[in-house]
């Protein structure tokens, strides 16, 4: 009799832990698919908001920042067709920005290789001025100079001392009386400082510094 | 308290920068003693172009034009002969006129020497004033080439220098306008 209670015991024991050891085990593996959802759904919330933002152009972010933003985004692979949806018109609107930020870039590039060009140009004619072996040769040069300029009275200012934060100026002059004073001189003692242009690529003002 | 204390801030940086601006430590007072240095020999060029026969009409009036600008408007320039004591005071566009009907077939003018004689001193009303002393010697010749006249005279110029300011292209450009005023015949040489 005794021997048979403890084998009832003994079953109903190995009933209770095999139940409880599954149940638990089931517990663990729901968790994790929870976690899991919950990851999806917030990694879908935040790609939703991003690329809301993106596209409404609320964001900071730099064009290389937003890129970086997507490529993550799609790294994800979220199968959402909202995300996918959103990710379609993002896309689409970085490679114009893309495109618009070369263009401005190259164009930016053309212009210092312009001004660089143009700052060779004008030294160069501004000692083959003071250097011209005739008056008839260095109005010929000054001509030509000229017609890099939007007109022949565009100031031109000259410093004499950089000071720390200011400037000092020599009497502003323009363009043709400078061109002249290297003729009558017969010397180039300023260099290029600083161009402006107008729209139409003609300089419209001119800053030297004593060499 | 704290407007009036911010209001009196800024007031105090404006004058600071403004003082700074027209204070001069030496490197800036150097800058500025050879900007008129520079003037004295501008106008050097100018009255040798001026003077030479060589010169077409139209470029030695813009010359003249340029010349001008570099004096007070009521400047005057000495003008001295080794056979008379007078010395003559001529507006500045005259001694132009007068040096281009000088009767020789060629002139040589040469300035040298060119250095102040009293530094730029500051006048209560900011403008600094300073002499420069120049020689000048002049040489008339015939048409055969024959010196005919020949002098040598030390000039003093007196020179004013003061800040102003512009507007160039929406900004205030600070400069620092050198002017020459009478230009006096000091002593004249056959040397």
């Amino acid at each position: 009799m005794k021997n048979r209670i403890t084998t009832v015991i003994m079953v109903l024991l190995a009933v209770f832990v095999t139940l409880g050891g599954n149940t638990s085990c089931k517990s663990k593996k729901k968790l994790a698919k929870e976690a899991a959802e919950a990851e999806y759904k917030s990694k879908v919330d935040q790609s939703v908001n991003d690329l809301n933002a993106i596209l409404d152009d609320e964001s900071l972010w730099t064009l290389e920042e937003k890129e970086a933003r997507v490529q993550t985004i799609k790294d994800w692979n979220l199968q959402n067709a909202e995300v996918d949806d959103l990710l379609l018109q993002v896309e689409k609107k970085l490679a114009r920005e893309r495109a618009q930020k070369e263009e401005e870039e190259r164009i930016e590039a053309q212009h210092q290789q312009q001004e660089q060009s143009v700052n060779a140009t004008l030294e160069n004619n501004f000692s083959s001025i003071a250097r011209a072996g005739s008056t008839s040769q260095a109005n010929r040069i000054i001509n030509e100079t000229l017609g890099l300029f939007e007109s022949k009275n565009v100031p031109v200012l000259i410093i004499i001392k950089q000071n720390a934060g200011f400037n000092d100026y020599d009497r502003p002059t323009t363009i043709e009386n400078y061109l002249n004073y290297l003729k009558d001189q017969k010397k180039a003692t300023e260099k290029i400082f600083e161009i402006k242009y107008n729209t139409n690529g003609k300089i419209n003002e001119l800053e030297l510094i004593k060499k | 308290m704290k407007k009036i204390i911010a209001t009196l801030a800024v007031v105090l940086c404006f004058v600071g920068t403004a003082l700074a601006q027209d204070n001069l430590d030496f490197e800036r007072k150097k800058a500025i003693d050879s900007l008129a240095l520079e003037k004295v020999r501008d106008l050097s060029k100018y009255i040798k172009i001026a003077g030479s026969k060589d010169t077409p009409f139209s470029e030695a009036n813009r010359v003249i034009d340029r010349a001008e600008e570099l004096f007070m408007n009521d400047a005057e320039i000495g003008v001295s002969s080794l056979s008379s004591n007078t010395i003559t005071y001529y507006r500045v566009r005259k001694y132009f006129e007068h040096l281009m009907r000088l009767n020789y077939d060629r002139v040589e003018i040469e300035w040298y020497n060119i250095e102040y004689v009293s530094d730029l001193q500051r006048q209560p009303d900011g403008t600094y004033v300073g002499v420069i002393t120049i020689f000048q010697t002049f040489r008339g010749y015939d048409a055969e080439g024959n010196l005919q006249y020949k002098d040598t005279t030390k000039k003093d110029i007196t020179v004013y220098v003061k800040r102003k300011e512009t507007q160039i292209g929406g900004r205030t450009i600070g400069f620092w306008d050198v002017l020459l005023g009478d230009m006096r015949v000091k002593e004249t040489t056959n040397r």
